[in-house]
């Protein structure tokens, strides 16, 4: 199952995301593991898919030929483009990280200290049996007011030297980018609503906005700072080698956005605005806010913040990219959107889903197809399989 | 005394701060406006109106969240005259997210808003196994069993609960309200529950009008 034939998929990508004409609509997705364990037990051949590059040294012991197993790559296979193949290597995450652990258990859950520094639980793993993907219960986060930020900001330094790789040269990097011409060369960078979610938990930090905006405007100021200062050095090297910048967000669910358009005109959008601005300054003008859920009541103050693009548009909580073109036009490239739920239904169900949303999308341009998320683990191996040939098909201008 | 209360429930639906509300309170306490006028004709109605606002699209999860938290910053000024006075609960819910579903967001949302309407919720946490949502059930006699998920993959659980009800002979005494991310009308009514919540507020305005009846 072969990507069509033609002009690269990085620059398909691009294209897209530009507005400009394209000879086949580039196909991106993303798979949950657990789907991909389970697609092997229903066919899909392993040897396939499996990635192993060969090593020459492992753990600091010199070998020959060592075969290392890398992971999966799916998207060769079916065809479709993974919007994380090539991801700038810049790590935004705190330093020195939280030491993952796990900190108790009983009969059916795990208790962890996760990355962030948040204690979560989960369900235990049975040996010999799949569990499928699950966010972890929170049951508390680092940040709970301006004292504990305070002592967090501090593993938020964009100097710290292990922020990027050790062999960090630039010359090796752009050849390495320059090279890779599967899918997009990406940067990832955490929006502020995202990030503070992550650090206080959705409930504590909605209300924060209220109770304590004090702490949300210092949060907010770092987190400006902390994001521009961490992608300097990527960004004024590589420039618009850098094809787009992935902004994780997740600030909405099915009702709607989870802070209202004056909260996000008051505390987000002045500092999003200096944050794009630096990032258009490079040249870099592709920005896709990644955010679950209906989004449509700030859009038009995600835009004015400078995002060009929004995936995965999910149909369950309203968003239709037929509305979104009609109201958006050129301002928003689109992404994502074909239903999952219809589309794991197979047969006509994913036939009409498609040819509801493809054609106008082939004629006004700016898209970029795929799932309305993740490929869950609803899909089966031969629905998946069913609706990538239909799909590849269609995509041709 | 009707001024005071306007003012209380505008304080809470405009969200202004938790101080102003509290300082309302003290004076319409101080004016000897019976409890029971306070929590409906102010509190709660304010509430409502941030549920209405919620709703329209004129509030979204943080002013939520405040008003909620400021109702129960009230309920605490209110708290030591309410023992007292043993005033009457709307109607009694028994929630939960269903087994196999740790996801607690939207069912603490729900139970927030449905504690500040004068609902007495029973909180079962997550991962609440059939046999469990029937047996406090029995117990607790509620009016509202509330079923949480927010995964497609544990949706079908509250299928089993509904058809536990049924073969325990009570799905006839509870109404079963379901509700988070992967359930819609739809899913709800294709497994029999009574009614499926796309918000918490939708959910709280359910119970309201089943008890109402």
């Amino acid at each position: 199952m072969k990507e069509p034939e033609g002009i690269a998929p990085r620059e398909r990508i691009k294209n897209a995301a530009d507005f400009k004409k394209v000879d086949v609509i580039p196909w991106c997705e993303s798979f949950y593991e657990d789907t991909l364990v389970k697609f092997f037990s229903e066919g899909l051949p392993a040897h396939e898919i499996i990635n192993i590059e060969w090593e020459m040294s492992l753990d600091g012991r010199l070998l020959a030929n060592w075969p290392k197993f890398m992971g999966f790559d799916p998207h060769s296979y079916f065809g479709c483009i993974n919007y994380m193949g090539c991801a700038v290597p810049v790590d935004m995450g705190p330093i020195p990280r939280f030491k993952q652990q796990r900190i108790g258990e009983n009969a059916k859950y795990e208790e962890y200290i996760m990355e962030t520094g948040a204690r979560s639980r989960r369900f235990k793993k049975e040996m010999g049996k799949i569990t499928w993907y699950a966010m972890p219960q929170f049951l508390e986060f680092p940040v709970k007011d301006k004292k504990s930020w305070e002592q967090y900001k501090k593993r938020l330094n964009p100097e710290d030297p292990r922020r990027y790789p050790k062999d960090w040269e630039k010359d090796g990097y752009l050849r390495l980018f320059d090279g890779y011409q599967k899918g997009p060369t990406m940067l990832v960078i955490t929006g502020f609503y995202g990030f503070g979610a992550e650090l206080m938990g959705i409930p504590n930090f909605n209300l924060a906005f209220y109770k304590d905006p004090e702490l949300i405007e210092d949060m907010v100021s770092h987190w400006e700072y902390f994001t521009i200062e961490s992608v300097r050095e990527a960004v004024e090297t590589l420039k618009d080698r850098i094809d787009m910048v992935f902004w994780w967000e997740d600030l909405a669910e099915k009702h709607g956005p989870n802070i209202s358009p004056k909260l996000y005109k008051e505390f987000l959008l002045p500092h999003n605005k200096r944050v794009t601005r630096f990032l258009n300054k490079n040249k870099i003008r592709r920005i896709m806010m990644d955010s679950d859920g209906n989004t449509q009541p700030i859009l038009d103050l995600v835009i004015e913040a400078g995002i060009t693009g929004h995936w995965p548009l999910e149909v369950n909580s309203g968003m239709d990219v037929r509305n979104l073109r009609k109201y958006y036009g050129n301002k928003l490239f689109l992404a994502g959107n074909l239903d999952k739920r219809e589309i794991a239904k197979g047969d006509e169900a994913m036939r009409k889903e498609i040819d509801s949303k493809l054609p106008l999308m082939k004629e006004t341009g700016g898209y970029i197809a795929g799932l309305d998320h993740l490929v869950h683990v609803e899909f089966t191996f031969e629905k998946f399989k069913e609706y990538a040939d239909y799909l590849k098909e269609k995509l041709i201008i | 005394m009707d001024d005071i209360l306007y003012k209380i429930a505008c304080t809470l639906a405009n969200l202004e701060n938790s101080n102003n509300l509290g300082k309302l309170m003290r004076g319409a306490l101080k004016e000897k406006i019976p409890i029971l006028e306070i929590l409906e004709k102010g509190l709660r109605k304010g509430l409502n109106e941030i549920g209405r606002k919620y709703e329209a699209g004129e509030y979204f999860l943080s002013e939520l969240l405040f008003g909620a938290s400021m109702m129960e910053d009230a309920m605490k000024i209110l708290a030591p005259r309410l023992k007292a006075e043993r005033l009457e609960k709307k109607g009694q819910i028994v929630l939960g997210t269903v087994r196999g579903d740790i996801h607690d967001i939207g069912k603490n949302i729900f139970k927030m808003f449905a504690e500040g309407t004068g609902f007495e919720v029973h909180d079962l946490g997550v991962d609440v196994s059939p046999e469990n949502f029937v047996r406090m059930v029995v117990e607790k006699e509620p009016e509202v069993l509330g079923l949480s998920a927010l995964l497609t993959t544990t949706t079908p659980e509250m299928k089993i609960v509904i058809e536990e009800l049924e073969k325990a002979g009570i799905r006839d005494r509870v109404r079963v309200l379901v509700g988070g991310n992967a359930v819609t009308a739809e899913f709800g009514k294709e497994i029999g529950a009574d009614a499926a919540a796309l918000d918490a507020v939708q959910g709280v305005s359910f119970c309201r009008e089943w008890l109402s009846r």
